[in-house]
């Protein structure tokens, strides 16, 4: 498992190399595209983190070189730019997925699991999920803690599987409100907070331990330490 | 002559436009006493022509009348001198000129019997002999010795002798003289007259177009409250004034738009900056593990407001230049708001209002997603934080034509009278909101990117009502 992280920026390579490593994804830096280019040519990497906004060429234009080159790993592009014209053109040269700076750590590196997995193998299509004491049902599309029967509504099991799915990470709230509700945007208010709290009111019943975990300022995580 | 003051004279657009329209004025008069002289030319020699067969017909009748003597002679020059004193053309009061008229006759050889004129006979028989044999029209002769030439009518009498009366052109060309001459004068004054007077006019509209252009240099960025000069006039330079002022007034109303907006800019950007600053020192000093960590947690929660603060004037400064990109794709407009409203109630719920959403058939348009989703969120986040405990929103959607309409209604306060005018420009707050004031700027913004109107009103019951119409693209059958 090895990265490529394309950033010309100090202080984000700087943070970001440490965090990915941590993360548990050893990382080598470019800090230009006839790097990267060399760098993707003689190494074999899982995924790359490109910025788009690099010194000697546009970013957008790298991944149409790099993918011309034989570049089959996944690419998660870093931008600046927020408009969805940039988002859009960067997935159409080969980009799987894109993230707008300023990014919260946690959903960068969700994001990058994201891909790993779906570039490896299949997803795991077990019908159910299992975490601690908590188990879905995703067929019938029903929640159990303890063996007993927790009585959510729809948008509360999506919520639940979601969470599931991603247990012991952390998720963010614009991850939730993409992922469950399908809106990309910020809220600036509590909606998310809202729904998870009433979702914890039905899973964290009294007495037994809290799954549901808020890590403030970052987002939410089910079980894990 | 070319001082420094006469050479922008000389260089100005009044000096050109006079000294052409004298030109054309000089050359038009021109034609006009062209033509006058010619017409006075040959009227006058009609009029001398008419004089001179009347008067050489009486001659002629007194001629065949008195019988042929000694008598003869006498009677015949004095009515050629009586005849002499009649001269046409003639300056009242002046004393006929000796050489004005001639009379002769000559007898059936051309030899001469009666003389009655300037100086010897010979030279004008010389002359008169040749056309001896032409017709009786008027005919011009140059004489020896005379400068001018003399208008002549022959008749001839019933005993073969021919009579011939002579008048000096001399009166003809004195009178076209003095026309030519005046007319000379009057013309140079006429033309200096004209020239002056569109000289005068030019350069008072000329100095009303230079005092504006002088005015709207003044202005400038430091200072955009002076106006050009306008004057009532209803004309095309009183208008161009006005098109400026106008244009004038719309730049300082942007420009103040801008301070306002930059001011406040800088004060939504300096106080999150001050907390994170603030709250990063002390997560450097603080002893307490659990004060670090909170301190780190309040600037990430600032930060973010920051981010989305800053990501809000972005596009709303983007829909404003029209530069906001959409990436259109068909929407199910009602589940999307279904969606919202589940998304949203609970924490609408939290507050104690109530969210509701009336849709009774499914609704498609082509919109941008994205910002549709944050347009949506956007009216709902202003009813969190506008509307207090125990109030209702209700959201509707329906189609009206070829119109998609959107109405979002609470049974609240409504907008405060002098916030309702100018909802929708940036900025623009109620008193005591703690939003950034850009919330329906950026409402408006995306209405107008999607080809839509908002607007903004109280409602019957009193509460705020916003109504957002888009244009239903993806009807059935049409592209």
């Amino acid at each position: 498992m090895r990265i490529l992280l394309v950033e010309d920026d100090i202080p984000i390579q700087e943070f970001l190399k440490p965090a990915l490593e941590e993360a548990g994804f050893p990382v080598d830096l470019a800090g230009d595209g006839k790097t990267a280019e060399q760098l993707s040519a003689a190494g074999n990497y899982d995924a790359l983190i490109l910025d788009l906004g690099l010194p000697d060429m546009d970013g957008i234009d790298l991944i149409g070189r790099l993918r011309a080159a034989g570049q089959q790993a996944p690419v998660l592009i870093l931008s600046a730019r927020r408009s969805t014209d940039d988002r859009v053109r960067g997935l159409e040269q080969g980009g799987d997925d894109y993230l707008t700076k300023p990014f919260a750590l946690a959903e960068l590196i969700a994001r990058l699991r994201n891909l790993l997995k779906r570039s490896g193998a299949a997803l795991n299509d077990s019908t159910r999920l299992r975490v601690a004491d908590l188990e879905l049902d995703l067929l019938r599309r029903q929640a159990s803690r303890c063996g007993q029967l927790l009585q959510l509504t729809q948008q509360e099991f999506a919520l639940l599987e979601y969470l599931s799915r991603n247990a012991g990470r952390v998720v963010t709230r614009s991850m939730i409100l993409e992922d469950v509700w399908g809106m990309r945007f910020q809220p600036d208010t509590n909606v998310v907070d809202v729904h998870i709290y009433r979702l914890r009111g039905k899973v964290d019943g009294k007495g037994q331990a809290p799954l549901i975990k808020t890590l403030r300022g970052v987002g939410y995580v089910l079980g894990g330490s | 002559m070319f001082s420094a003051e006469a050479r922008p004279l000389l260089h100005s657009a009044a000096w050109r436009i006079s000294a052409w329209a004298a030109l054309a004025y000089a050359l038009g008069t021109l034609i006009v006493f062209v033509s006058l002289h010619l017409y006075v030319a040959s009227d006058i020699e009609r009029r001398d022509d008419a004089w001179l067969t009347g008067e050489v017909e009486v001659l002629g009748d007194v001629a065949e009348r008195t019988p042929k003597g000694a008598l003869y002679q006498r009677v015949v020059e004095e009515v050629a001198e009586l005849a002499s004193h009649e001269v046409p053309n003639r300056v009242a009061g002046e004393s006929a000129p000796k050489d004005a008229v001639f009379f002769l006759e000559t007898d059936t050889q051309g030899k001469l019997v009666i003389w009655v004129g300037p100086g010897k006979s010979d030279p004008f028989l010389d002359q008169l002999r040749p056309s001896h044999a032409g017709n009786d029209a008027p005919f011009t002769i140059q004489t020896m010795g005379f400068s001018l030439p003399y208008r002549v009518v022959r008749t001839h009498i019933d005993d073969g002798s021919t009579i011939y009366l002579g008048l000096s052109d001399r009166d003809q060309l004195r009178v076209l003289h003095m026309f030519r001459l005046r007319f000379a004068l009057l013309w140079g004054l006429l033309v200096l007259f004209g020239f002056a007077i569109v000289f005068a006019t030019t350069r008072r509209m000329l100095g009303r177009v230079l005092s504006i252009s002088e005015a709207a240099a003044r202005i400038d960025q430091n200072d955009l409250s002076a106006r050009v000069p306008a004057s009532l006039r209803k004309d095309e330079i009183g208008q161009l004034a006005q098109t400026l002022n106008r244009m004038l007034d719309r730049i300082e109303a942007a420009m103040h738009q801008l301070h306002t907006i930059t001011g406040a800019l800088a004060h939504d950007l300096r106080s999150p900056l001050t907390a994170v600053r603030g709250n990063l020192e002390l997560s450097l000093t603080a002893a307490e593990g659990a004060t670090r960590q909170e301190a780190i947690i309040v600037c990430m929660e600032e930060l973010d407001r920051l981010v989305d603060f800053l990501n809000t004037a972005l596009d709303v400064a983007e829909a404003k230049a029209d530069a906001l990109r959409l990436n259109r794709e068909p929407i199910e407009l009602d589940q999307m708001l279904r969606s919202m409203a589940e998304l949203y109630e609970p924490s609408m719920n939290e507050r104690g209002l109530t969210l509701r959403l009336e849709c009774t058939e499914p609704i498609q348009i082509t919109g941008d997603l994205a910002l549709l989703h944050r347009l949506f969120a956007n009216l709902l986040n202003n009813e969190m934080v506008h509307l207090s405990t125990g109030h209702a929103v209700t959201m509707r959607l329906w189609r009206e034509g070829q119109l998609v309409r959107f109405s979002m209604e609470d049974n609240g306060a409504g907008f405060a009278a002098d916030v309702l005018e100018r909802v929708f420009e940036q900025r623009v707050r109620g008193a005591g909101s703690k939003g950034h004031g850009l919330g329906l700027a950026f409402v408006d913004a995306v209405a107008r990117a999607h080809g839509g109107t908002v607007h903004a009103a109280n409602g019957r019951s009193g509460g705020a009502r916003i109504l957002f119409t888009l244009p239903a693209q993806s009807g059935q059958g049409t592209d």
